[in-house]
């Protein structure tokens, strides 16, 4: 493998059913709170109803003017929001810095609501009668290029779907481009907005949460962390405690929507992202766990920390059964490690896990240096 | 572009113009055209009613599976079959874990997904099938081939509207030259969908007419759809097993307009530092460049801003090589448009052979370059580069040279 430079978080930012930024989402969760709540009207359930994360009330000031964000996709307003609120956070300054700066979002469900109303209004009203300001946001890649339209981005523009790890996936698309000298710094992260039409299927393939059923619970929102090569960011002042030391995907081959995995795939998963950090298993003082609620999933996780961790096993937090599954999950797990690591709480280096449908796997170490 | 070399030892196609790559090229270089009226669906309440479906789907699976697959799903592992078996790669000897799959998509299975929304408008919950929405994602035709080949390296799918395919080209590229893989499975494939064509029926952007390339007459693109499969391998692994090399990829710039979500920035300057990051990425000078396998959409606005972009990073060398655009046959085949373009890049390198411009009658001072009319050239080609202009200001261009 060719060397690639030392990487540090300098900054995060979040939006997510339990807060409209990083610190309120994380208060929600050490509180125990939970964005979980019921998508039909009361009476209204049909058979097997799921519930779902969403953000109920939501206002995109100061980060962006409301007359702004009246023609924005979902998806858009949360990555825009998370994006300024992750650059205020790491003291990043964009003037000057528009062609060496870039953004990589991963994605699951970015552009359903103006995809779904753009195909009510052909079907419903006529073909010539769909909107043509809503069609630019029914591509996956809005939120992406929205942001770098609101910030003035210049360097990389780029949206990764894979699954559930998307921002993952993402993120070692950039780790390359910093290696490569393509930009200075990548905000790197997820945005997801909820759609009734995925929830529905999710439903229908019975993977979903419902009465006497376990399984996931969809979320939306976006997460953000600002990567830069360390070296760059100790010139420009910022701080670099925070390192991205390892990061390794080891796919399984799988169907699509097929959610299984094997103890021994995701620990070997785990022990390369440690081995990546030159890291032991003992340092490891926190783990983000990938569990959603899916059991089949969550079970194999859980013996996969035993395979790695032995009895010892640290701490873990289950934030996706809060916030809800999607790729802007795992993106905002990244942004809590990062803030966690920099608070100096005491932890030292916190593992994060995305273990998604498909046979997509990976794992991030994330430590304080 | 630093790390280990990259070079392309297998291609696969499936296009309007054929189910295969020799019916693609051969029609290319041939300068047919592969547009027609749509049947996919009824397009009778649409202003405009051409498109470049691709004809006859591909045998790729039967029964369940099968019933499981999207019409992207089919061409893109018919395409990824044939570049497999045209790398000649034995998948037994090789280690799964070092070969990728980083595919561009973006419309992917939509149109199972809207035939789902329309039986939900028109039938009500009760009576459909809502897992046909789960279609549309792009990673779908990701992961299929993963599974079908069994391929456990790195996995992406890339999604940057028409620029989507050629990105993953650079994203593969990367995964070879950092070590994180030996070979990937590159490229994309895309299908036609009410809703592409409807929203660029909206924005006033397609010609009731096939599409007229950087003519005067020209009105917008006509969608198409395809599948362009590449396999990039490291150099030393591939001349060690005897592969037949056939092009070298040479390096890609990425960038952000920064501009507007649907329109090009019009002046070149940042269709321009696209181009200059990937003359930096590959090590090459505007002099090097020996032809352009253009984005050249035939939309009012994406050809004289193109042309301004090339005269601004090539400078004078812009007007003496060949620019042309096969979007003149294929269509416009959105997110798998860089790959079915790279496809034909690769092979003009390997051949001397410029696919032409067709529908060019008229000549547009706006965009004054040589664009191959009509009728394709032998010249010598050693660098080409392939550029896609995408919505949301996702500009990406990749360079090929020969292999000697």
């Amino acid at each position: 493998m060719t060397s690639l430079p030392r990487l540090v978080i300098t900054g995060s930012g979040a939006v997510t059913a339990l807060g409209r930024d990083l610190a309120s989402t994380a208060l929600g969760l050490a509180e125990g709170r939970s964005a979980v709540a019921p998508v039909y009207p009361d009476g209204q359930a049909p058979r097997g109803a799921s519930p779902a994360a969403r953000i109920a009330s939501f206002t995109t000031e100061p980060e962006l003017p409301r007359a702004k964000a009246r023609r924005l996709d979902r998806g858009s307003l949360f990555a825009v929001v998370a994006a300024r609120q992750c650059l205020a956070d790491a003291g990043w300054e964009m003037a000057g810095r528009e062609e060496r700066t870039g953004i990589l979002l991963g994605t699951g469900s970015a552009g359903a609501g103006p995809l779904t109303e753009f195909e009510r209004q052909m079907a419903v009203e006529s073909p010539e009668s769909a909107s043509p300001f809503l069609f630019p946001y029914t591509v996956a890649n809005a939120p992406a290029s929205v942001v770098a339209l609101e910030l003035v981005i210049k360097g990389p523009n780029v949206t990764v779907i894979q699954k559930d790890p998307a921002a993952f996936n993402a993120l070692f698309y950039g780790r390359m481009m910093l290696a490569d000298g393509r930009a200075d710094a990548l905000l790197v992260g997820a945005a997801d907005e909820w759609s009734l039409t995925y929830h529905q299927a999710y439903e229908h393939l019975r993977v979903t949460r419902s009465e006497g059923r376990e399984g996931f619970v969809l979320g939306e929102g976006a997460g953000v962390v600002l990567v830069e090569p360390e070296e760059s960011a100790r010139a420009r002042g910022a701080r670099t405690d925070v390192r991205l030391a390892g990061l390794a995907t080891r796919p399984a081959p799988c169907s699509p929507h097929e959610r299984r995995a094997a103890p021994d795939e995701l620990a070997e998963t785990i022990r390369a992202a440690l081995e990546e950090a030159g890291a032991s298993p003992r340092e490891v003082g926190l783990v983000h766990l990938s569990r959603n609620g899916f059991p089949l999933v969550d079970e194999a996780e859980e013996e996969a920390l035993r395979l790695v961790f032995g009895e010892r096993s640290p701490r873990t937090a289950a934030v996706k059964l809060l916030i809800g599954e999607n790729p802007f999950a795992g993106a905002t797990q990244l942004a809590l490690a990062a803030a966690a690591l920099r608070s100096g709480d005491g932890l030292r280096a916190i593992l994060v896990n995305a273990f998604g449908a498909g046979g997509n796997f990976f794992s991030a170490f994330l430590s304080r240096q | 572009m630093h790390g280990r070399s990259v070079v392309v030892t297998g291609l696969g196609a499936v296009s309007s113009l054929g189910g295969d790559l020799r019916s693609t090229w051969d029609g290319l270089v041939a300068g047919r055209c592969g547009i027609g009226p749509i049947t996919l669906f009824d397009a009778s309440g649409f202003r405009t009613k051409l498109a470049a479906e691709v004809k006859t789907l591909p045998t790729i699976a039967s029964g369940r599976l099968r019933r499981r697959l999207s019409r992207t799903d089919v061409i893109g592992l018919a395409a990824a079959r044939e570049a497999l078996a045209d790398s000649g790669l034995i998948l037994d000897r090789e280690d799964p874990a070092r070969i990728g799959v980083v595919l561009g998509g973006g419309v992917s299975g939509l149109l199972d997904s809207e035939n789902y929304y329309r039986d939900l408008l028109a039938k009500g919950p009760r009576r459909c099938r809502p897992t046909r929405a789960l279609n549309h994602p792009p990673d779908q035709t990701t992961d299929r081939i993963a599974e079908m080949w069994g391929l456990l390296g790195p996995r992406a799918t890339i999604t940057t509207a028409c620029s989507s395919s050629a990105t993953s080209l650079g994203y593969a590229a990367d995964l070879i030259r950092h070590g994180f893989a030996d070979i990937v499975v590159t490229g994309g494939a895309d299908t036609f969908a009410r809703l592409t064509h409807g929203g660029f029926n909206a924005l006033r952007a397609v010609d009731p007419e096939p599409c007229k390339p950087f003519d005067r007459r020209r009105k917008g693109l006509t969608i198409g759809e395809a599948a362009g499969i590449l396999v990039f391998e490291e150099e030393e692994r591939a001349c060690r097993r005897g592969a037949r090399i056939r092009a070298r990829f040479l390096g890609y710039g990425v960038t952000s307009d920064g501009h507007h979500m649907t329109q090009p920035e019009p002046s070149g300057e940042a269709g321009a530092r696209t181009i200059a990051a990937a003359l930096l990425s590959a090590g090459l000078n505007p002099e090097d460049v020996d032809y352009v396998n253009a984005h050249g959409t035939a939309t009012p606005q994406n050809d004289p801003a193109e042309t301004a972009a090339l005269k601004r990073s090539l400078g004078e060398r812009a007007r003496r090589i060949p620019v042309s655009s096969i979007k003149s046959m294929l269509g416009h085949c959105l997110c798998a448009a860089g790959a079915i373009e790279a496809v034909a890049t690769v092979l003009t390198v390997e051949t001397d052979i410029v696919p032409p411009t067709i529908h060019y009658e008229e000549p547009d001072p706006e965009c004054d370059l040589d664009v191959v009319p009509n009728q394709s050239r032998e010249t010598s080609v050693r660098v080409a580069l392939s550029s896609s202009f995408a919505f949301g200001g996702n500009s990406t261009v990749v360079a090929f040279g020969e292999y000697r």
